[in-house]
């Protein structure tokens, strides 16, 4: 149930859209499933005076591009990335990154897109505030932070969350991005600012149209993990994805990306891990240090009734694993 | 009887096709034309003085019909227990302070959500801020910030007491100094919820002298009571209406102010009004259960024969009295039925804190007193070198043992219970062994087992139940009962029950149920008696309806009652079967020849009808029940021990639940109580800071999923007994099995990992660290035996 | 930080319904909705069929579970105003007249419901479950069922349910 009103928009092509959010001057918020925004909004976390809804548009079918890269249309279902054929085979760690999103409701509703641009998470910030924490937190223009009372104005750990963008950041993936001024491509990475408060590096009249991961080279392994509680239907303590290349030899480690989400206002790559792992023989040892380094590296965020110094340790075990099994499956001497 | 057709069978669930259909009516789908909303104004302070209260602009709003704070009220106050000794303690609306966040000030009745909200907002409330306690600890110092004065009749020197409950029997010291070992540890539980899918949800509607209201609840009567009473209405000018329930555990007892509220309000505006709680609304300012702190002090002998036991209680039962001088008393009767204990002496505080008032919670006290209790028993046995089994067979009641309260627990079946479970998961094999030789990997596997029982049909009011069954002409029975189907299946139990003794079909048997008007009163689906109050109401109104069936047919045919039986709808004689009469003939024979009498029975029941009243909360002294369920459980965990992320396995319980009406309904207690224990051990934690609840919504709080479930067994140990002559001796089985199960899961931690956990949730976090510790201990006295080497 | 100083639309403008077509259960329903409404209010309040249940209202329990052009969501995040022109299934929608969906006589057969608050959106999300995968592994089924929370049952029943629906050996415990 949402206490004010809005009104709504439905254009019908990408291009309508972008323009329909120049025209609006940031009083819009893009609807897409809606299972981020639309609970934010119940909560009047978010208030718009109007939505523009993507639910007119029809995604396309993800494709191979001349080069071997995937595009995947923003606009696809979660669900549909997880039963795509193509996805699984051609970037199988974003299927599985998908297949472990929420529950599945909202794989079905939520889009590839939306769950990029999902707000950053806080105990303290995702509830309605009418006799609860009133006094508004900096996220919400408020002069405070009710979990770090000692942070500086304008500093915001909320966390976050996406499981997807670890997945497309170890994947080395890149994001389409629509305005009216026509589109842009970063890094994945670059979708980020790092801030709590804002942790999108996009502008009002901005929509993610599509992700690109590029073609794997040979012999590489991939490996992800959500750490949860329960299993299903949660948001992750931490999300782990890993990318590991071997070199032609099938010995030597040539590079590996890591990306860790949920543990800090944007998904984090550890580099000094990443750079201990390339050009090295990834032996148990090895993979254990990087692992270990990494989890250091990112230092996590308390948050959800998580310490930081459990997560360091939750982190660094799956890690390794994960590495371990990168390894195994780019064909290494561990398979 | 001898034969048995509907009772002890799987019939499926009488209210089965409406609830698969959405057919099934809840409160919050029955509609009123011009129902209003009614919103509450709550607290934002965990303590302040209400300072002024200006509820004028928030009336002036368009479309706002009427606004209400304490002084619209009678000021009669309410409480879970209305005794002389804890007289009702609470108003609907708060007067002068607020005690908790979310504590409800005033509500507003308005055209629709989003006038009502704006109305809401309106209420101007000028706070003073009083100092807040949140650690029951901490508010029993003298001087502590003040929620309430002490209970003038607790003599000890603290702060902030609601209530004590106190009892010893034998000599404590003299049991500890004929004691070989004695062991002291303390335990904490925590803060969790009730989870029941459905909202908090009222409908009332005053109609003039009528106050209609639907409400979801767990018996119609109590609420009738409350409401009633704080409205200063007669109890016959409220009607609560049947609905379906989407699930209790606890929480909807009692008399919560949003029903009040619904209720002025409606009487005010003169139209209905709805209020619905919403979810954070629940977790931030609703009930939950009860946090408990538990020190206890055993003395055994070197066999592990329990000699002496000393036990120390402390409720953390925030802003009010609410049940939590029950669950002090309960956790004390929860300590004396499955054990012998000799020599005993136990204490419980229930200590006011700024936190929202508790209820009870499935298991009421049992869950956190037997993990307490059986994970101490476990420690014992280890340090005296006996297996888990033996011990619980050393102090295992026995069969017509008398307990201290003077009840008696009859056919008690724990002996057997602990024989099977331990048999039926090949305990003792299991125990143990990934201890004492690690397997490869990080898995590690461990058993636990927890004893626990549990007591149904307890006297609370109404204390007791009766039933009405009206034949109809053909022959068909239209049953009229009290109790509230929660989900447990009471209409189905009953419908078996009365179909049983009537000799009719399961569809023959039409029940009308939970509505204070046309139904007679019912205990209510709390204090685990439905089955055994109500359902031998129902045997007893069908039963009689039968006799005046059969006295009728003896009558016309002319056989004498001793040789008529019933089968099939008709009264036919035991010697010659072609003298029969069919119900309908019967009754129409009724009716022509008895002043038109037809045929209707009655049927009443109550626990221990020679006891007056319930035992003493303070004292323990009375009775209590005469019917004890004995259970013990046993987990099977897996635990990964680099991160500590553990979980349940399997899950077998072995239980006497007397005779089983429908033995899938009992298997579907079971898994509801397995479920909800592991969700209780491994995952829920309602978080809260400074009386504020972190994480009101339930991504945040971590109930089960389908992920999670265990394989469950089960198995009832002496059925047979009942089976013969006894197909009524039914016992408790809705809310004991989250107990034995919940401490087992930590004897099962214990097992796997030799982390001993002494709070609850056993978390990941904790698991690991207590691996880590364990390590440095390892290497430390490997170092020192180096070094002394 | 978020721009929470906007207020939806500023005071004194109403957002104006519109006609919205659902097609539910098989019949066209109009109705006319602003757009915060969610699909749970229309389907319970405007047109009136009450078996889909409100309980969470912010999409963490499943409860208001219903199809849209065949898939599972969540009602009580669904603005209604987006499944104009659809088509909507609810609980009331699966039996064929007086004749239980095998999935609603498994339910039944196996002990799956107790308060039943949960089966009707446990039964859309199985229903949906079985169009796609008509023998799911006992993993799919988790998988399909994860985000419907039930908390008499502790689920095993409901697995079994979807396994006696979809002809895997499982025999009704009930009669």
């Amino acid at each position: 149930m949402i206490l004010f009103d809005f009104e709504l928009e439905r254009p019908g092509t990408p291009a309508d859209a972008v323009a329909l959010l120049e025209r609006l001057h940031g009083d819009a918020r893009v609807l897409a499933g809606g299972t981020d925004l639309v609970p934010n909004m119940r909560a009047e976390l978010i208030k718009p005076g109007v939505l523009v809804s993507l639910g007119a548009i029809a995604p396309e079918a993800p494709a191979t591009l001349p080069d071997g890269a995937l595009r995947i249309d923003a606009f696809s279902r979660l669900a549909e990335l997880e039963r795509s054929e193509l996805v699984r085979a051609r970037a199988p760690m974003l299927a599985e990154s998908a297949r472990a999103v929420g529950g599945n409701q909202v794989r079905e509703m939520g889009t590839l897109g939306g769950n990029l641009c999902q707000e950053s998470r806080c105990l303290y910030f995702n509830q309605r505030h009418d006799y609860q924490f009133a006094a508004p937190c900096y996220k919400l223009g408020g002069d405070r932070c009710y979990p770090f009372p000692t942070n500086k104005r304008d500093t915001c750990w909320s966390v976050y969350m996406s499981d997807v963008a670890p997945a497309l950041i170890a994947l080395g993936a890149e994001i389409e991005i629509l305005s009216a001024k026509g589109i842009r491509r970063i890094s994945a990475e670059d979708l980020f600012t790092g801030n709590g408060l804002r942790p999108l590096a996009l502008d009002a009249a901005e929509l993610v149209r599509a992700v690109i991961v590029p073609a794997p080279a040979p012999r590489t392994g991939w490996a992800f993990h959500k750490s949860t509680v329960r299993g299903g239907l949660e948001f992750g303590m931490a999300v782990i994805a890993v990318r590991l290349e071997l070199a032609g030899d099938g010995k030597t480690c040539a590079g590996a990306r890591i990306a860790i989400g949920a543990v800090r206002e944007r998904p984090v790559r550890p580099a000094a891990a990443e750079r201990a792992l390339a050009d090295a023989a990834p032996d148990d040892a090895r993979l254990a240090d990087a692992a270990a380094a990494a989890a250091k590296e990112v230092n996590p965020l308390p948050h959800h009734g998580f310490t930081k110094r459990y997560l360091m340790d939750n982190i660094r075990v799956h890690l390794r694993r994960l590495l371990v099994r990168a390894v195994e499956r780019a064909g290494g001497p561990q398979a | 009887m001898s034969e048995l057709n509907y009772v002890g069978k799987s019939w499926r669930r009488k209210d089965g096709p409406d609830k698969v259909t959405g057919k099934a009516v809840y409160t919050q789908d029955v509609k009123l034309p011009g129902t209003l909303v009614g919103r509450i104004l709550r607290s934002p302070h965990p303590h302040a003085r209400i300072v002024r209260i200006d509820t004028s602009r928030a009336k002036a709003l368009p479309g706002v019909k009427a606004v209400i704070t304490v002084d619209d009220t009678k000021g009669i106050k309410h409480g879970f227990v209305e005794t002389p000794r804890y007289p009702a303690d609470q108003e609907v609306l708060a007067r002068d302070k607020v005690v908790h966040v979310g504590e409800e000030i005033a509500a507003v009745a308005a055209i629709d959500q989003a006038t009502a909200l704006k109305a809401v907002e309106l209420i101007e409330v000028e706070y003073e801020h009083l100092p807040a306690v949140f650690d029951p600890l901490q508010a029993m110092k003298p001087g502590a910030p003040e929620v309430h004065p002490s209970h003038p009749k607790v003599a000890d020197p603290y702060a902030n007491i609601g209530g004590k409950s106190e009892t010893e029997w034998g000599d404590v010291e003299r049991g500890f100094a004929e004691s070989d070992y004695v062991r002291e540890d303390r335990f904490e539980s925590h803060l969790r919820t009730h989870g029941y899918l459905e909202p908090h949800v009222t409908l009332a509607h005053w109609e003039g002298d009528k106050m209609n209201v639907w409400t979801s609840s767990m018996g119609a009567f109590v609420k009738r009571a409350k409401l009633a009473r704080t409205l200063d209405l007669p109890y016959s000018a409220v009607r609560i209406h049947k609905t379906y329930v989407g699930g209790t555990f606890g929480g909807k007892i009692d008399l919560y102010s949003h029903e009040y509220c619904a209720a002025r309000l409606s009487m005010i505006t003169g139209r209905p009004v709805r209020i619905v709680a919403s979810r954070e609304e629940i977790f931030s300012a609703f009930r939950h259960g009860q946090p408990l702190a538990m020190e206890i002090k055993t003395g055994v002998k070197k066999d592990g024969t329990i000699v002496a036991q000393q036990i120390r209680v402390i409720n953390n039962s925030g802003g009010f009295r609410g049940s939590g001088v029950v669950v002090i008393f309960l956790a004390w009767g929860f300590t004396m039925i499955p054990y012998r204990i000799p020599n005993l002496r136990y204490e419980g505080f229930s200590v006011y804190t700024n936190y929202p008032v508790r209820a009870p919670q499935r298991g009421h006290g049992a869950p956190q007193i037997r993990f307490a209790i059986e994970s101490q028993l476990d420690r014992i046995a280890e340090d005296l070198g006996i297996d888990p089994i033996a011990i619980r067979l050393r102090n295992a009641r026995l069969p017509g043992e008398a307990l201290p309260n003077g009840d008696n627990v009859h056919q008690a079946g724990l002996v057997d219970c602990i024989k099977m479970a331990a048999e039926k998961s090949g305990f003792l094999e299991k125990h143990g062994r990934d201890r004492g030789a690690p397997p490869q990997g990080t898995i590690r596997r461990g058993i636990g087992i927890g004893v626990s029982a549990y007591m149904g049909g307890t006297l609370i009011y109404p204390n007791g139940s009766a039933v009405i069954v009206k034949m109809n002409d053909d022959g068909s029975a239209v049953v009229l009962t009290g109790a509230i189907d929660i989900g447990q299946g009471s209409e189905t139990v009953i419908s078996q029950i009365v179909a049983e003794e009537l000799a009719i079909g399961m569809d023959d048997v039409k029940i009308i149920s939970s509505d204070t008007d046309t139904t007679p009163q019912d205990i209510g689906a709390w204090i685990s008696g439905m089955t055994y109050v109500t359902g031998n109401a129902a045997r007893q109104a069908a039963g009689n309806a039968r006799d005046k069936l059969i006295a009728v047919a003896s009558e016309k045919l002319g056989v004498p009652v001793s040789e008529l039986a019933v089968k099939d709808k008709v009264v036919f004689s035991t010697r010659d079967p072609s003298a029969r009469l069919t119900y309908r003939q019967a009754i129409a024979a009724s009716i022509a020849t008895h002043r038109g009498d037809t045929v209707i029975g009655e049927g009443y029941w109550r626990t221990m009808r020679d006891e007056p009243n319930h035992p003493s909360l303070a004292t323990t002294k009375g009775r209590w029940t005469e019917n004890y369920a004995f259970s013990a459980q046993v987990a099977e965990v897996e635990v990964d021990i680099e991160t500590g992320e553990a979980r349940l396995v399997k899950a077998l319980t072995v239980h006497d639940c007397g005779f089983p009406v429908n033995p899938a309904l009992v298997k579907g207690q079971i898994d509801g109580q397995i479920s909800m224990a592991l969700g209780h051990a491994f995952m829920e934690e309602v978080m809260t800071k400074d009386g504020y609840t972190l994480n009101p919504n339930w991504l945040d709080y971590r109930m089960p999923t389908i992920h999670n479930m265990a394989i469950s067994e089960d198995a009832d140990v002496i059925t047979e007994q009942y089976r013969v002559g006894e197909p009524y001796r039914t016992k408790e089985v809705g809310e004991g099995l989250v107990s034995g199960i919940l401490a087992a899961m930590a004897n099962a931690v214990y097992d796997a990992t030799g982390v001993r956990l002494n709070s609850t949730p056993f978390t990941a976090e904790k698991i690991l660290y207590g691996l880590k510790a364990l390590e440095f201990k390892q290497k430390q006295a490997s170092r020192e035996e180096t070094v002394g080497a | 930080m978020l721009d929470v100083t906007k207020s939806g639309l500023g005071t004194g403008t109403r957002a104006q319904s519109r006609l919205v077509s659902l097609q539910v259960n098989g019949e066209w329903h109009e109705v006319a909705v602003k757009p915060r409404v969610t699909l749970v209010e229309a389907i319970r309040d405007a047109i009136g069929l009450t078996g889909t249940k409100a309980s969470c209202e912010s999409g963490t329990c499943g409860a208001c579970t219903v199809l849209v052009d065949g898939r599972p969501v969540l009602a009580c995040i669904t603005l209604a105003i987006e499944c104009d022109g659809k088509e909507v299934r609810t609980v009331e929608g699966l039996a064929d007249g007086e004749k239980l969906s095998a999935l609603q006589e498994a339910f039944l057969d196996q002990g799956a419901i107790q308060c039943g608050f949960c089966t009707p959106g446990m039964l859309m999300s199985a229903t949906a479950l079985l169009e796609r995968s008509p023998r799911p592994t006992r993993e799919e089924i988790n998988k399909a069922l994860e985000g419907n929370l039930c908390r008499c049952t502790g689920y095993n029943a409901i697995v079994d349910a979807v396994l006696q629906a979809s002809d895997q050996g499982v025999k009704p415990v009930m009669k």
